[in-house]
Parts: C-alpha cells; structure tokens; sequence
C-alpha cells in the first residue's frame, strides 16, 4: 500500500466521522496503521537481546564443570542440575527465601494496611509520618548495610536500648548466631519496603466510594468492622499485586544478605541470589551456579505465572 | 474518609502510629547519630578528604544518566510501536519483553563476565550501563504501552492526515503527551540505577570507575573498620537521595509504587 492511499483512506474516515455530528462512526474503516517493528526493534535488541542471550549462555555454562576462565571445560552434561537436588545449602535456600516472602509479606501488609488506615484518620505530624516510612525506600540498601552491622552488633544501639529500658536479658549478638540472622534480614527488608506498600493501600483507600463507606456507618459498622469488610476487600487487587511483587523481590534478594550477615553465619541466611553469587564468584564453580541460575529462573517464571492466575481467578468469581 | 469521631479514638491511633513509627526511624537515628560520634563533624571532614570520594558520585551520575537516556529513548519508541502502529505477532514481541520482568540480575552474571572481558567491555562503565538498561526496559515498556494505550487512535489518524509521518507523530505527539509517565519511568530507573549494588560489584574493578553502593566496602579499607567514619560515609551517600525525594515527594512516591499498578 503506497502512502498516499493511506492517507485518502485516513481522510475520508476522519471526514465521515464528522459527518454524524463527532460520534463515533461504528461503521467507520480503520485506517492502516503504520509498520511499527523499526520503533520495537533497539528496545528488543537491547532487551530480549542481552537477556535472552545471557540466559542461552547461562543454559550453556550449566552443562559444563568450569572455572570461568581456564579454556578446557569439561561437558558434564546435567550432572550439576543432579547435585542441586542434593545440595543442602540449595534446600536451605530455598526454605529461606519461602518464610522469607510469607513473613515479610504478611507483616508488610499488616503495617502498610495499618498506617494507611492511621494516615486516613488525620492524624498530627502525618506529613513526618509519611515521610520517615518512605525514606528507606529510596535509600541503597548497600548504603544502609554497614548502619544495619552497627545496630545489631553485639554492642550496638540496640542491645543499648535494651539494656537501658532494663531489657538487657533480651541483649544478643543478632547477626553472629543462626536464629536470629534470618529475622535481621526480614527486619530490614520490611523496614525498606513498607513505604510502597503504604503508598498502594494509602492510593487505594482514596479510591474507596465514601457512600459504601457512608452506607455502612448507617448501618452501624464500627471502623474495624468496616476495614475487614469492605475496604480489605476492596483493596484486593492491590494486594495480589504487591504478592507478585514480593514474590519476585525475595527471589531476588541478595544486597541486604550479602552485605548484613554474607549469607551466615552456618548459611543461616543464604539466598538463592547470595548462593549463586558465592558459587559463581568466590569459589569459581561457574557451572554449577549457571545451572542455579536456571533453577531460579524456572521457578521465578512459575511462580509469576501462579500469581498473575490466582489473583485473575479469584476476580472472576467475584 | 475513615474518620474516627471522638477524642479518645484520635489518641489512641495517635498513640499507635506513634509506637509504629518508631522502628523506622531508629536505624536513621543510628546512622546520623553514630556518624557524629567520636570525632564528631571532624567524622565528616575526614570522609570527604579522601582523594577519590568525589569520583563515586560521579560515576553513579554518569552511569544513571546513561541508563536513563538510554531506557526512555527505546521506552518511548517501543510503546509507541506496541500501542499504535501495525506490528506483525506484535503480541509475541511483547511477551518476549514481559517474560524478562522476573529475570534476577544474578543469572546475567557468568554469561556477561565471560562475553564482557572478551569483548573489552569488563572493567568500562558499559558493563554496568547495558545491563542495567536492559533489566529496566520491560516494565518500562508496560507501564508506558499502557498509557499510550488510552490516548485516542483520532489523535494519530489526523496527524497522518495531515501528512505527519510516525516520527514526526512521536516527537509532536508521543513525547509531550507521555509526559506524567516518562516521569514515574525515569524515577524508578533512576533509583534501580542509582542504588544497584551488584552489577558495579561484579564489573568495575577499577576505583576510578566505581558507584556510590560500593563506598561502604572502600571506607571499610581506607579506616581499618571505624566504624563512625563509615556511617559518616553512609549518612553524605544518602543526602543526594533523601533531598531529591523530599523534594520531588509525590512524583518518587508516584514513581516507586509504579511497580504494583498495572
């Protein structure tokens, strides 16, 4: 089709469409669009190029027991993907990274939910308010990390409190033994992350119809009672979005591990990101943290999958 | 909305946002408060003597402007082509670009190592600029598709009738119409650029080259671990990002929570 004939065909459209006084013309012939795959193709090359490729690689690597730079890898096949399966570090990665997301998630929502709701109240100093709880999200965790080492050192600022409060019995090396590291790195994940979450329900609430609200104060709703039964609700899509998200950030996760407690102390806080890294880097098992990376990928994909459908599912039945 | 009528109601949510907010602001209050300890504001002096400290930021600023530039030129092409031009699978095209959304940057790791210092990029600011951009371009791309979506198709149907070409129906119209999203697309990029700690690890070697994310680590062996030269280090690391926010609030606010709205 050469230009000008597109052009007649735009013309006449626009004309017929004036023609019925601005409606819209049902009827009308949609004019052809222009070839768009020039304007798709740097963000593609850039994109789909560099990351599928790094992927293929990946792939590749995952077959072989390299070093990353000496010239003769040996083709192993999948004997790497074999030794995962057996690999206690990898389960005990994989178990973090699942109480990881359930508690971070759960509390993240409990808080952002609650300083939604308190925000909405009109409450004094709500502008401070807001603006303490969203700081840490535009501040580097990297930058934060050594703050995090301090505060949680065995004399740091917070076994001062609470040796000072007359809580010292509570006082503990928080990042040097097992059951508390993992709680550390929650910590400071919520601590970083309930800005957002906030934001949405904060967004969320506004979009609330106040005559539901006003219809169930008539009927004599208290504010709890209207929280968990229409606002929680009504809030739903923003929920399962913030799910996918929270899912896809734990998968993720590596800055805040690798800088608070480097995976430790006994892999207490090993991540699948932190795990890889340590194979891939440190101990040069390239192939081997090629062939994580390609577990990681799998169930990121799975699980963003599951996600989008459980929460496209339940809108439907409602 | 919501309001809570009666005195009491008022203290007590008064009483539990307070008690709320507390644990997000101790480790703030830990930071500043340690980087003055000890020598007190000398703490800052010596950090900012270091020869070098000033190269950190400007590398972070010429890596995220890069990554910036380079999002929101093949961004805006994209969603352009995706919402309003014929493509052929267009929707295969864009499932391509969305499946990468999950992708953890630690799985790019061996495969850039390798291909980056056969081709010399190991050790340049490319290494860190190019994978970068590619991990923010999906989301980008959604978020804008979108919005371009629900411009009206009359729009661009009369700029073709009036003989304008797409390019000139993307600088007359894509671009300034786009506005309120390119600026919640360059937020976020701007904050996953400026805050990444990986890539930087990995690929600049070189001090001369190095990101802000990574002055934790120099300070730790520039001061043999001291500890308040360190948090004095962290606390001018984070003035840059704590002053833009606050004075940007609702477009980083906007910008950041992006992710969760589709």
């Amino acid at each position: 089709m050469t230009a000008s004939s597109v052009d007649e065909v735009g013309q006449r459209s626009v004309q017929s469409a004036g023609g019925v006084g601005g409606r819209p013309n049902q009827h009308r012939r949609r004019t052809h669009r222009p070839p768009g795959l020039p304007w798709i193709l740097p963000a593609l090359i850039l994109s789909v190029g560099l990351i599928y490729y790094g992927i293929g690689y990946t792939g590749y690597i995952s077959t072989l027991n390299w070093d990353g730079i000496s010239p003769d890898a040996q083709h192993v096949g999948t004997h790497n993907y074999a030794r995962i399966f057996h690999d206690p570090v990898f389960w005990a990665a994989v178990r973090h990274t699942v109480v990881f997301f359930v508690v971070t998630f759960v509390i993240q929502t409990g808080l952002g939910l609650a300083f939604a709701v308190i925000m909405h109240a009109r409450l004094k100093l709500a502008a401070v308010y807001k603006v303490i709880i969203f700081v840490p999200v535009v501040l580097a965790p990297a930058i934060m990390a050594p703050v995090f080492r301090h505060m949680f050192a065995p004399d740091g600022e917070l076994n001062g409190v609470l040796r000072a409060v007359g809580l010292g019995s509570l006082a503990q090396p928080w990042i040097g033994q097992t059951s508390t590291a993992l709680p550390v790195i929650m910590f400071i994940t919520i601590w970083e992350w309930t800005g957002v979450t906030f934001v949405l329900y904060y967004a969320a609430m506004t979009q609330i119809d106040p005559a539901i609200l006003e219809a169930a104060r008539m009927d004599g709703a208290g504010p709890v009672r209207t929280l968990m039964s229409i606002i929680w609700p009504e809030m739903r899509g923003t929920t399962v979005a913030l799910a996918i998200l929270g899912a896809i950030g734990a998968l993720k996760t590596f800055d805040v591990p690798y800088l608070v407690t480097i995976g430790g102390p006994n892999y207490a806080t090993e991540f699948l990101g932190t795990y890889i890294y340590r194979q891939t880097i440190p101990l040069d098992h390239v192939g081997y943290g090629a062939a994580l990376s390609i577990i990681l990928l799998v169930v990121a994909l799975v699980m963003a999958v599951i996600l989008q459908w459980a929460g496209r599912d339940r809108k439907a039945r409602d | 909305m919501f309001d809570i009528r009666g005195r009491t109601g008022k203290v007590v949510l008064q009483v539990i946002g307070t008690v709320l907010i507390v644990p997000y602001l101790f480790p703030l209050v830990v930071m500043v408060k340690g980087a003055f300890a000890g020598e007190g504001v000398k703490n800052f002096s010596a950090v900012l003597s270091v020869p070098g400290f000033g190269r950190f930021f400007l590398n972070s600023i010429i890596i995220s402007a890069a990554v910036i530039a380079l999002v929101y030129a093949v961004t805006m092409m994209a969603a352009f082509g995706f919402a309003k031009l014929h493509i052929r699978f267009r929707e295969v095209y864009f499932w391509l670009l969305l499946a990468c959304l999950t992708l953890p940057e630690v799985v790019l790791l061996a495969p850039l190592f390798a291909t980056d210092t056969r081709l010399g990029l190991y050790d340049t600011y490319w290494a860190v600029i190019l994978p970068l951009s590619a991990l923010q371009v999906p989301f980008a791309v959604l978020l804008t598709r979108n919005f371009i979506n629900g411009l009206p198709n009359e729009l661009f149907e009369a700029a073709r009738v009036d003989g304008a070409n797409s390019l000139r129906g993307f600088i007359h119209l894509v671009i300034p119409l786009t506005r309120p999203i390119a600026a919640a697309v360059i937020v976020f990029t701007l904050v996953a650029a400026w805050n990444d700690y990986l890539m930087p690890l990995v690929f600049l070697q070189n001090p001369q080259l190095q990101t802000i994310t990574l002055v934790p680590q120099f300070f730790v062996g520039e001061f043999s671990n001291d500890q308040t030269k360190i948090l004095a280090s962290a606390v001018i690391t984070a003035i840059p990002e704590v002053v833009a926010y606050l004075s940007l609030q609702r477009l980083f606010e906007r910008g950041l929570s992006a992710g969760a709205i589709k």
